[in-house]
């Protein structure tokens, strides 16, 4: 797959050349719009001083342009401000930046916070008696509206500046067992929303709502209905996903068929399960599928970002999709078409017998569940989650919070064929931080973060810094180039949340939240634009 | 499962109704941990238990010295039927309304809460789902006889790196509803006799005895550190099932040694107490706890338990299989 007469400094230097252009975008200076306003245009180039979406930007590569805090002066790194949400509820949300206001949420909460001083400037709180509380990933915005996603599976639409409640969705019915946790995907006039609901056999699906009326424009289902013969349901669409402009396709992973450990009941490939899909923002139709764990019976949700990437690819410029799978699979595909580039593990995996010629691991059936247990790796939480991986444009490494682990997987008949269908018992985990060469699969370098493992997700900045953190609370900045420890500050819990950065009065905050506490991280007041900082207080 | 409404067990609802139901409630769902549920009590003691406890009482439960021979057989006859609810409540509870189950009051609302904050890692019936283990096969709920044990870890959570639970803040009737929601699943999933969900004993007796014996002395090399005669003489007597073949394949309370050198040259070991890129800490014979920052001293690490990490790569199926039949022998 790789050209081996290609040198790797070539290689590195038209991947940033190719990058390059996506910066500019990235680069569009500070925002003009009215206060707590976001105009759909300004999604296609987020300013410096905002992080409007979920993923910072359309391609999910949580990547930002901004180089105040570099390699030399990170170590200068402290508490801007910290944010007590006061709560038990682990905050796995990533927060927006919309004209120096920040907002995030756990389950039937939103605060917004002056994301100057971190003072509380209004705090939605509705509790919801239905629905699964598993935990809430953020809010998106469009014009002066935030849309939120409620245990109990509705659409809520908010004021900005208030919190009021302008209008009240139903995404799908709570009664039959869906949730929904996402940030919902705002492109052009559409607000796409996904659900949760693996604990039953319902088919997951996208409903796509008028930002303005919550009128619903069109649905899009992963599995054929509940009941049809032969036939899986499942595939839930609980991770925003990503969007390409310029060929007008949004890009999700589906997660899990039902029922989940036991395969007999939904023979086959059970697509839209597990997969990557393409879908035409404007119509709700699929444009390309592609099955990152054909007939899975291990809970291993394909849901982990799609990260776009134009860069060179076998020495042709490609358009990608990059994937780190929960399966422990690297997946990198021409999203123009959904057609494999590469497929390879990223840790220890024992379930695939091999890698079929579309590039889709092949399901070893002894390695399915069984009454007497097999031993499987990694565990049911995944080679990695849904918490970000980062792509870094100038280095051309992946970089994903990574969890080698064994575990054992377990179903028998009185186990039946709804729902879970089955027990799985991890066994052992560890946390690794890998920087993947997209080209070829290798892990450049790897930074041990702990037992367990940690569920952080990954930050990268152009100054050559990776932000992320350990699996026993500290929030750890790393060198891009070769994953030594350059700062970090203890939490008091592992950071559950994919950290954002942006730049507000010439000062460049990173934000990341521990528990029920955010935390924004500044340099002291500088008296140069660059370098070392200096003290002026 | 039908109520048995013999006329023994009716005298003994009326007697229930007399003298118990104010603290164990109407429906013998309790309100643990204070009061706790007499659901499946016939299922954890014998009736001479029940009859010696109604007789003595146990603080902070009364004595009832004055019930008659007659009285007391009636109500233990009664303890072993399945209780009733109002079926008008049977609305209330999710897991109900799907499975046509029928919940105390408390029971159905502690099914709406666990629900919204347990299910998806315990599963809808709490017999396990995503990442969280069945309740009903737990031995820590089959223990906890006064409720205060579960209260503790919703209360508290689970911290430690392999066993990770949020802690929940909810009021002491919240978490006696979830109480009384994971005992009726207990009793609801014992009453399932021979086709039991999750994994049984007789699940894990595939294996060959013999094979695993040389597995153990050979290919495994878990000769090296462990002795069937010394510290696995009589494992099997002490774990069971499951719980064996986890521990069997990686004990997870197994200790790590550390030993720190100071820049003076000292010495000092202990058990590995922390550990993260910065902080390493012991405990040493006194209990007590110390620690450096990894830049100031060198230090060593030594956990004998890596061979278990080591081993998960070389398994077969049939190589845990056999090995789990072997070590069961170790009575």
């Amino acid at each position: 797959m790789i050209r081996r007469n290609e040198s790797p400094m070539k290689l590195i230097r038209t991947t940033f050349l190719l990058a390059a252009g996506f910066l500019l975008l990235r680069n569009a200076g500070t925002s003009f719009a009215a206060a707590q306003s976001l105009e759909p245009a300004q999604l296609l180039h987020p300013a410096a001083d905002s992080w409007p979406m979920y993923h910072g930007d359309y391609s999910g590569r949580r990547h930002s342009s901004l180089t105040q805090v570099n390699p030399e002066n990170v170590q200068d790194l402290g508490l801007a401000w910290a944010f007590q949400t006061g709560q038990t509820a682990q905050i796995k949300s990533s927060p927006l930046l919309v004209d120096g206001i920040l907002y995030f949420t756990v389950p039937d909460n939103i605060w917004a916070v002056d994301a100057r001083s971190g003072h509380l400037i209004w705090h939605f709180n509705h509790p919801t008696t239905e629905g699964d509380h598993i935990g809430h990933r953020g809010v998106s915005m469009y014009k002066g509206w935030l849309f939120f996603t409620t245990p109990d599976a509705h659409l809520i639409s908010l004021n900005a500046k208030d919190g009021t409640v302008r209008w009240d969705k139903i995404i799908a019915d709570v009664k039959k067992g869906y949730w929904s946790t996402m940030a919902p995907l705002i492109v052009h006039d559409h607000v796409i929303a996904g659900v949760g609901g693996d604990l039953d056999n319902l088919p997951g699906l996208l409903r796509s709502f008028d930002p303005d009326t919550g009128a619903e424009q069109w649905e899009w289902d992963a599995t054929s209905p509940t009941g049809t013969a032969n036939s899986t349901t499942g595939g839930m669409t609980w991770i925003t996903g990503t969007y390409d402009p310029e060929l007008n396709l949004v890009y999700w992973g589906t997660g899990n068929p039902t029922p989940v450990l036991n395969g007999e009941a939904r023979p086959g490939d059970d697509p839209w399960t597990c997969s990557i899909v393409a879908i035409n923002p404007d119509t709700g139709k699929l444009v390309w599928g592609f099955s990152a764990s054909p007939h899975d019976t291990h809970d291993w949700d394909a849901v982990e970002i799609p990260v776009l990437v134009d860069g060179m690819f076998q020495g042709q410029p490609r358009k990608m999709l990059m994937q780190s799978s929960r399966n422990g699979y690297f997946f990198v595909l021409d999203r123009t078409d959904g057609k494999s580039l590469l497929t390879v593990p990223f840790g220890p995996t024992n379930w695939a017998s091999g890698i079929d010629k579309n590039g889709r691991p092949i399901p070893n059936s002894e390695k399915e569940p069984k009454p007497d247990g097999r031993l499987i790796a990694p565990d049911e939480g995944g080679m990695t989650n849904y918490r970000s991986p980062s792509f870094d444009p100038s280095t051309g490494l992946f970089i994903v919070d990574a969890h080698p682990s064994y575990s054992l997987y377990f179903t028998k008949p009185a186990d039946g064929s709804y729902g879970w269908a089955g027990a799985d018992y991890g066994l052992w985990g560890k946390g690794v931080i890998e920087a993947i060469d997209y080209q070829t699969g290798k892990i450049r370098w790897s930074h041990e973060l702990g037992a367990g493992g940690s569920g952080a997700g990954v930050l990268t900045t152009d100054s050559g810094l990776t932000f992320t953190g350990d699996a026993e609370g500290n929030i750890l900045a790393l060198a891009t180039s070769d994953g030594k420890t350059l700062w970090h500050a203890g939490t008091g819990s592992p950071m559950q949340t994919s950290p954002i950065t942006y730049e507000l009065d010439g000062r460049q905050y990173v934000v990341s939240g521990s528990g029920g506490v955010m935390f924004a991280w500044t340099l002291p007041k500088l008296s140069t634009g660059s370098g070392r900082a200096s003290v002026t207080r | 499962m039908p109520d048995h409404k013999g006329s023994a067990s009716a005298a003994g609802a009326a007697v229930y109704a007399g003298n118990c139901a104010l603290c164990h409630g109407k429906d013998r769902e309790g309100t643990p941990p204070a009061f706790p549920s007499l659901i499946g009590v016939k299922k954890k003691l014998t009736d001479e238990q029940i009859a010696r406890m109604i007789h003595d009482g146990k603080p902070p439960m009364p004595p009832f010295p004055n019930l008659s021979k007659d009285q007391v057989d009636a109500l233990i006859s009664f303890l072993g039927t399945t209780p009733s609810a109002p079926p008008k409540r049977q609305q209330d509870s999710p897991l109900a309304a799907r499975k046509g189950i029928t919940l105390s009051p408390q029971a159905a609302a502690g099914d709406a809460l666990f629900q919204q904050n347990c299910s998806f890692c315990h599963g809808r019936d709490a017999m396990g789902g995503e990442s969280g283990p069945d309740l009903t096969r737990s031995k820590l709920v089959s223990s906890d006889t006064d409720g205060s044990k579960i209260a503790q870890v919703i209360r508290e959570g689970r911290t430690s790196s392999d066993k990770r639970m949020p802690a929940f803040q909810l009021s002491s009737s919240e978490v006696a509803g979830l109480i009384a929601f994971i005992r009726a699943r207990v009793a609801i999933a014992e009453a399932s006799k021979g086709g039991r969900r999750g994994v049984d004993v007789s699940d894990l007796q595939t294996g060959n005895v013999e094979l695993g014996r040389q597995y153990f002395n050979g290919a495994g090399g878990c000769a090296k550190c462990h002795s069937p005669t010394g510290d696995l003489a009589g494992v099997a007597s002490r774990y069971e099932g499951l719980q064996l073949e986890e521990r069997m394949l990686y004990p997870r309370n197994a200790k790590s040694t550390l030993t720190v050198t100071l820049p003076d040259g000292k010495m000092i070991s202990g058990a590995l107490a922390y550990r993260d890129e910065f902080t390493i800490a012991l405990i040493n014979g006194d209990g007590a706890y110390r620690s450096w920052p990894t830049d100031g001293v060198s230090y060593k690490i030594d956990s004998p338990v890596n061979a278990h990490v080591d081993l998960f790569g070389r398994y077969t199926d049939d190589d845990i299989h056999n090995l789990m039949a072997y070590i069961q022998t170790l009575h």
